[in-house]
């Protein structure tokens, strides 16, 4: 049976929901991180089954290209930074990053 | 046939490139011009502040060309370049000329106050240059890829440079706040993005209203159809990422922890920069969703739930400021506030586009979008001015807390007036810029008012707001003015070069309110800019 495009959808649905919960729920700074990277591939499924079935065509695997290679260059200033507040607080448990507040 | 493709592909390209993108060219060849500077060990001769000085110098130059040319062809037609990714109109031209002014000031205060040092000058200045191509990049984008794009490339390098003081403690916290929330919204952006092209069926900003007028089954847009219910989601999720960057209500938490953990010329960049491309964006986006009936009743509560927000910001950015000591703390407050009182003149502009009486109110629209890009103007220099206060006397006092500033005006008579005369700009008491700029976007709301009864309340709000706001920053003015400076306190030398500089941004609050000829003719400019943006509706 050939899937149509709802399943498709629904894959790219269920990467975004995961990766949400991801990002609120876990204390790790890098665990948050992997939250944000499953929700741009949700949003990349979301891009190429459109491009297969509607009217967006090519547009939307040029979209996801550029996703692809954003969401590296982002994960390389993240992890940077993360690796920064590592040095500073030996630790990268966000709940730690409480000194700013009010 | 594919030779063709090739050549035309050939010519769009480098005819565009010097035409319409000559000012972003100039930034991004200054960036490998500093790292090559300094790869070959070259910025020991020249620093390398004069080459990002003369790159920045170069695309507002470049930009200018651009102003003049659509300026002396008067009613020329807005176009796309780079095969519709781009917009090229008085509207994006306004934003690169603002954008590089603002570099330039950017890139002298950082001079003068010594951050950053000059081992580390090229990278922080290639991060400038590098957010502030994507901010350019936003304010002409015409596809929601760019949109995306010029999103992230504005904000990567600015997570960098708020986290810039390696070494200290809320320098880093405040980048991994930043990061992360950045992120996600961007995320969550990605994904309204990937709905909104999906049922749409084009990622073209322009077409937008036009292909949901297509796809909405029964002529009128509503929330019946299941199509209609998937682009609103979609709208929204972009709204989130846009709200981020706005630091609009309930996405502004790391708007104030950015602020103090940055030092304060960054913080400065951020919040007017990151905010004007950010609102050039929104309206470009607004009005590719507008101008349709099918959509107008969508838009239009579209407008008032974004004057709704305006109203929550507003106010909750002015009465948080109330019980803030630390001063870059204070004014990031003061940013989300000012925040609000922008998107009021959004909100009233959806509001006017979609009404049945568009045609009849073309020149009040007109003034709607220019009364924005007129607050933009003023808001450049009396926060930077703000800004660049707080950094110098930080340099002398090494504290950024309001009772630092006690007692400036028998220290520093220049810092103090040019704080006095920002900190007013920015309450919005005449004569001073801030004023103009807020009469003009009530003046809009109060137009839109007649159209429909809801932006009463986000006018009677934005008044309320104004009166709120003078307590907190009057409690700088008395520290400043009123209150002796403890014994103990470091003292602020009397600056000389630093003086000019506050002084030339406090002359032009005080010109951008007074001088009548100056105001009118960015009146004009800003006005005429907003009919060029008007243009993709084609009315």
């Amino acid at each position: 049976m050939q899937p149509d495009l709802t399943s498709y959808l629904l894959v790219g649905a269920v990467l975004f929901v995961c990766g949400v919960v991801c990002m609120a729920t876990k204390r790790n700074g890098i665990g948050v991180l992997m939250g944000v990277e499953l929700v741009l591939n949700g949003a990349n499924v979301n891009f190429v089954a459109f491009s297969k079935y509607t009217a967006l065509g090519l547009d939307g695997q040029v979209f996801s290209l550029f996703v692809i290679v954003l969401a590296a260059a982002e994960a390389a200033v993240a992890l940077a930074i993360a690796l920064n507040f590592y040095n500073n607080h030996l630790t990268i448990d966000v709940d730690r990053a409480n000194k700013l507040k009010g | 046939m594919f030779s063709d493709l090739l050549n035309k592909l050939n010519s769009d390209t480098t005819g565009s490139l010097q035409h319409h993108f000559g000012a972003e060219l100039w930034l991004s060849v200054t960036i490998v011009v500093m790292l090559l500077f300094r790869l070959l060990s070259l910025d020991r001769f020249v620093p390398t502040f004069i080459v990002a000085l003369v790159g920045a110098a170069a695309a507002g130059w470049a930009a200018f060309g651009q102003f003049s040319e659509i300026v002396a062809a008067d009613g020329v037609a807005p176009l796309t370049f780079f095969g519709d990714m781009l917009r090229h109109d008085l509207f994006s031209v306004f934003f690169r000329i603002f954008l590089a002014l603002f570099l330039i000031l950017t890139i002298a205060l950082t001079v003068l106050t010594g951050i950053p040092d000059n081992e580390d000058a090229p990278d922080f200045y290639s991060l400038l240059l590098g957010a502030t191509i994507g901010m350019m990049i936003m304010a002409s984008a015409n596809n929601l890829l760019m949109l995306f794009l010029g999103v992230e490339m504005a904000s990567v390098p600015s997570y960098a440079m708020v986290g810039f003081l390696k070494g200290r403690k809320p320098s880093s916290e405040a980048a991994l706040k930043y990061v992360v929330y950045g992120a996600g919204a961007a995320g969550v952006m990605l994904y309204g993005i990937s709905l909104v092209a999906g049922v749409l069926g084009t990622g073209d900003m322009s077409l937008m209203a036009e292909r949901l007028s297509i796809v909405a089954e029964s002529g009128s847009a509503g929330f019946g159809d299941p199509e209609v219910r998937t682009v609103a989601l979609g709208v929204m999720l972009v709204m989130v990422g846009l709200a981020f960057k706005l630091s609009l209500v309930p996405f502004h938490f790391w708007c104030p922890d950015a602020f103090e953990g940055a030092s304060a010329e960054v913080a400065g960049f951020l919040s007017v920069a990151s905010k004007a491309g950010a609102f050039a964006l929104l309206v470009r986006f607004c009005i590719g969703l507008s101008g349709v009936p099918a959509t107008a009743e969508l838009m239009t509560a579209f407008g008032i739930g974004l004057g709704a927000i305006a109203c929550v910001t507003a106010t909750f950015g002015n009465l948080a400021a109330y019980t803030q000591r630390n001063i870059k703390r204070l004014l990031a407050y003061s940013t989300i506030a000012h925040a609000g009182y922008m998107l009021m003149a959004v909100a009233a502009l959806l509001v006017m586009i979609n009404s049945g009486s568009a045609k009849a109110l073309t020149h009040d629209i007109n003034a709607c979008i220019g009364g924005l890009l007129y607050y933009l103007a003023v808001y450049l220099f009396m926060n930077l001015g703000a800004f660049a206060v707080v950094a110098l006397v930080r340099n002398y006092t090494f504290n950024e807390d309001v009772d630092s500033f006690k007692g400036l005006i028998g220290q520093s008579p220049a810092l103090c007036i040019t704080m006095l005369v920002c900190l007013f700009s920015l309450i919005g008491v005449p004569p001073f810029g801030g004023w103009v700029g807020k009469f003009m976007i009530f003046a809009s709301v109060y137009k839109a008012a007649q159209l429909h009864w809801a932006m009463y309340v986000v006018l009677a709000v934005g008044g309320l707001n104004t009166v709120f706001s003078v307590f907190y920053y009057l409690r700088i003015i008395r520290a400043m003015v009123l209150e002796e400076r403890p014994a103990d306190a470091p003292s602020v030398k009397l600056p000389s070069m630093e003086g000019y500089y506050v002084c030339v941004l406090a002359g032009m609050v005080l010109l951008l309110g007074l001088a009548p000829g100056l105001v009118n003719g960015l009146t004009a400019i800003a006005s005429k800019a907003g009919d060029s943006v008007m243009a993709v509706i084609g009315r």
